[in-house]
């Protein structure tokens, strides 16, 4: 089953957000809660966890590019 | 919370038992002949004479207050005047073995410590320096005085003769004191000596003298700084905050090794056992001995003794001792000097009514010139008729130095018939820094800091050619813009320091520092502990002490926490001095959002009505960058307002965009932001959208033409745009976030009807929030002034022919809410 980490919401003003590192690769096995990828907001630099355990098996938005609130960034086969 | 530092399950959780070093109470062990040896008798005499002279001066202050006249000279005090009677001996015996470069602090009743220390600095100053010190104080007006009325038998005699006449003009507030007549005896000080201000606020030394020591860590000057204060201001939270702050652990865990070390800093307690008429031991504290508040403040319970504050000597030793730690680096050391005041709180005399008579006699035995001159005597150093002789040159003295003080020819009154404006301009110095063009030393590159190169990729004007608004991650923020001028004077000005809660590994609470800390040391960016009062009041001290402060309030609602250190210790100084002290400290508070009645509050009109503080509350990037940046170059203190809800927003009033290079806007300037002939809108802070948002719909729907004014800044204010602007349109609608009552709109509006009157088509009209709490996030729109509001006002107001529906929900009667308290 496919599961995507998706950008939430970070704080009412913030619409965007930047990919600053993926922290995994393709094809890595993620823990549930293990930190994936690492995002920018204008505010803060934060950590992105793997919503469940299982395989990353797409990285849907490569590092330094903004995404929207809502983007689903990667997906997780569990 | 600094990753380096782990917080450990297994070291938390485990069973123990604290320890705590034993307090030493009354420590000394005198040896007469030790004590020769190590004073020599002329050194012990010089201590009693200290006592006698120091008795002496008090005596006749408390003489010319109560009776307007000592010895034959008359003149009445008006000003206040607490005595230290019985406290000579901790005054001159902690004098004895501070160095030049100490500087103290004091209290109300501080005249005694003012006078140890100028003498102590004059024997230890080169003669010629110390020369040097007395012609430049007022070009030499002082020393002309004391040259002609007050010579001397040796140059030492002259300079405390100066000393003395300095601090009693002071007293009497004539224009030769040392602070120009504009401190008095609670507030005088003379820097050159180490002698740094008095203070009228009970324990606020505290927190001004750990900034001092902060920075002289800083600057790696040498020299400890003394906090006096009395056993009453154990009471005070700010002095609590300013020792903890003083023994904050990062200074040995997590500083550099060049700055690493707790402060030199001495709260140096004057214990007399009264606070005012209360007795914090036994009464209203819950300590045995004051000297037991070490043990709450760190392991080594800051060095705490209890000292015999009636024997010069026993203090002597605890003050080296004491010095001696703190040069190590081992700071904050504390001291609890107990004396008896045999006076009453103040010169009027108010001793018998809270405590016995027998009380008082006891312990006249103890008076510390009495103890003194017995041990002396007793040990063949001096003999009775000496000591007589000592008083009475010393009566003889004061009752010189009494005369010249009050004599108006010889020691002028301030003049402030001649310049009615005198003290004003004493306010602000009104000047600026340059900054050097080199970098201070910095942990890497900037180009290394990953938000350097984030904002670089962003555009410089926040909407895009097709006319719609660029995100935050793509154009430059109000944050952003901040965060530009605060990187380039941590960059260039070396002295200027940055602290407060949640400022460094976190980037502060609301972003604003985020990267700062990847190239700068710990020594100039550093988180403070929740403690309001001790990061402005440490910032006031920094200053005092040469430093620059850039600190942060989180939100401006937490002012109320440093009420004390904001409007009478910040504001206070640069006049108070007589502009010899300059404050360059910049605080920064946001105006917050969605979080309710105590995050929620533009007090810029509390920080407007207290003279001495200059207020900014930009609304754009441009004018952020700028103004900060003029902020920081500024000599003068500036309270910078910032809106939580401006953090995001980008550049729309300047196509060219926000400058990448450094600017700086004047404070004081209003802006126009839109043009307009029919009526003008004044805005302070974000309201400037709500305005921007009217003047729009107010145009298309109803053809009014508006003028938007932003004002940027509140002290000082720029009247003129606006006026031409009133004259031009005849109508004005000043708006902001503030609750309506009292709001710096009120004064604008004022004045604008004062000066514009007979331009005027309808009365200025105020539009601020409601005088009641500000609801959480889902009310907001309703209690902040709205563009609905704001066209509401103007259509059935001012354009009365072009009234509509309501659009907002203020449709109250403004005398009716006022009546029952609204």
């Amino acid at each position: 089953m496919d599961n995507h980490i998706i950008l939430p919401a970070l704080g009412n003003e913030i619409e965007e957000a930047e990919i600053s590192e993926w922290l995994k690769a393709e094809g890595d096995i993620v823990k549930e809660g293990e930190q994936v990828v690492l995002i920018t907001t204008p505010k803060v630099t934060v950590e992105l966890e793997a919503p469940v355990t299982g395989r990353l098996t797409r990285i849907l938005v490569p590092a330094g590019e903004l995404v929207r609130v809502g983007a689903k960034l990667g997906v997780v086969e569990s | 919370m600094p990753k380096e530092l782990y917080i450990d399950p297994h070291v938390f959780k485990s069973r123990n038992t604290l320890s705590a070093p034993g307090i030493p109470i009354h420590a000394y062990e005198p040896n007469i002949e030790a004590e020769r040896a190590a004073f020599g008798n002329a050194g012990l005499l010089r201590l009693l004479r200290d006592m006698v002279v120091i008795r002496e001066f008090e005596t006749m202050v408390g003489s010319l207050k109560s009776k307007r006249n000592y010895n034959g000279v008359e003149f009445n005090l008006c000003g206040g005047a607490h005595l230290s009677i019985g406290q000579e001996a901790a005054a001159v015996g902690a004098a004895h073995s501070l160095e030049p470069d100490d500087h103290i602090f004091g209290t109300h009743r501080s005249h005694g410590e003012f006078i140890a220390k100028g003498f102590s600095a004059i024997r230890k100053i080169p003669p010629n320096a110390v020369r040097a010190i007395m012609e430049t104080h007022e070009q030499g007006a002082l020393l002309r005085t004391v040259e002609k009325q007050l010579q001397g038998t040796s140059a030492t005699e002259t300079a405390e003769n100066f000393l003395l006449l300095g601090l009693l003009a002071e007293i009497f507030m004539r224009s030769t004191g040392f602070n120009r007549g504009m401190g008095g005896s609670m507030h005088a000080f003379f820097l050159p000596f180490g002698v740094y201000p008095n203070n009228a606020i009970v324990g606020a030394s505290a927190g001004i003298a750990t900034g001092a020591a902060l920075q002289k860590k800083l600057a790696r000057t040498g020299g400890i700084t003394v906090a006096n204060g009395g056993d009453g201001s154990a009471g005070c939270g700010p002095v609590w905050e300013a020792m903890n702050f003083a023994a904050m652990a990062q200074f040995d865990s997590l500083w550099e090794d060049a700055v690493k070390g707790g402060l030199p800093v001495l709260f140096f307690f004057s214990n007399n056992f009264y606070a005012q008429s209360d007795q914090p031991i036994g009464e209203t504290t819950g300590l045995d001995r004051l000297s037991r508040i070490g043990l709450g403040i760190n392991p080594q319970a800051m060095h705490a003794e209890t000292v015999d504050g009636t024997n010069p000597l026993a203090v002597a030793d605890a003050v080296r001792r004491k010095r001696e730690l703190l040069v190590k680096g081992k700071g904050p050391a504390l001291l609890d000097v107990e004396w008896y005041r045999s006076v009453g709180h103040s010169a009027y005399g108010d001793s018998t009514s809270y405590r016995t008579k027998e009380e008082v006699r006891a312990w006249e035995a103890h008076d510390p010139i009495l103890l003194f001159s017995n041990r002396l005597q007793g040990a063949g150093i001096v003999r009775s008729d000496q000591i007589d002789a000592i008083r009475q040159e010393v009566v003889s003295r004061m009752r010189s130095i009494a005369a010249v003080a009050s004599d108006p020819v010889l020691t002028p009154p301030v003049d402030i018939k001649a310049d009615p404006l005198l003290i004003g301009k004493l306010m602000f110095s009104n000047s600026e820094i340059e900054l050097p063009a080199e970098s201070a030393p910095l942990l890497s590159p900037l180009q290394s800091v990953s938000r350097v190169q984030q904002d670089a990729k962003k555009s410089r004007y926040g909407i895009a050619a097709d006319g719609t608004k660029l995100s935050a991650m793509r154009a430059i923020t109000v944050r952003d813009a901040l965060f530009e001028a605060i990187l380039h004077h941590m960059v260039h000005d070396e002295r200027l320091v940055a602290y407060g809660e949640d400022c460094r590994d976190c980037g502060s609470t609301f972003g604003v520092y985020r990267g700062l800390a990847e190239i700068l040391p710990r020594h100039r960016l550093f988180d403070s502990p929740i403690s309001e009062a001790a990061i402005v009041a440490t910032a006031v001290g920094c200053a005092m002490e040469g430093g620059r402060a850039l600190i942060e309030l989180m939100f401006g609602d937490f002012l109320g926490r440093a009420g004390d250190e904001v409007f009478n210790q910040l504001a206070k100084w640069q006049s108070m001095s007589g502009g010899e002290l300059k404050l360059p400290v910049v605080l920064r508070c946001s105006v917050g959002s969605t979080y309710g009645a105590q995050h929620l509050q533009d007090w810029t009109a509390l920080c407007a009505h207290i003279p001495g503080l200059k207020v900014v509350y930009p609304a754009t990037p441009y004018d952020a960058k700028g103004l900060l940046a003029s902020a920081l170059s500024s000599n003068d203190p500036v309270v910078f307002f910032e809106s939580q809800r401006l953090y995001e927003t980008v550049e729309r009033f300047r196509p060219e965009g926000v400058p990448t290079e450094y600017y700086r806007i004047p404070v004081g300037e209003p802006d126009c932001k839109r043009s307009g002939g029919d009526v003008t809108i004044l805005t302070i802070g974000p309201s400037l959208y709500a305005a921007m948002a009217a003047a729009d719909e107010l145009q298309s729907t109803f053809k009014i033409s508006a003028e938007v004014i932003d004002a940027r800044s509140i002290v000082p204010f720029d009247y003129k745009p606006v006026f031409a602007s009133v004259k031009k349109t005849g109508r004005i609608l000043l708006v902001s976030e503030a609750a309506e009552r009292g709001s710096f709109l009120m004064t604008l509006a004022a004045n604008i009807t004062r000066f514009c009157f007979p331009h005027l088509l309808s009365a200025p009209r105020v539009l601020g929030s409601p005088n009641w709490i500000i609801p959480g996030s889902e009310m907001e729109t309703a209690y902040l002034p709205q563009a609905n509001d704001i066209i509401d006002v103007i259509t059935w107001e001012l354009f009365p022919d072009k009234r509509s529906n309501r659009r907002g929900l203020r449709n109250w009667d403004d005398q009716e809410v006022a009546r029952i308290g609204l």
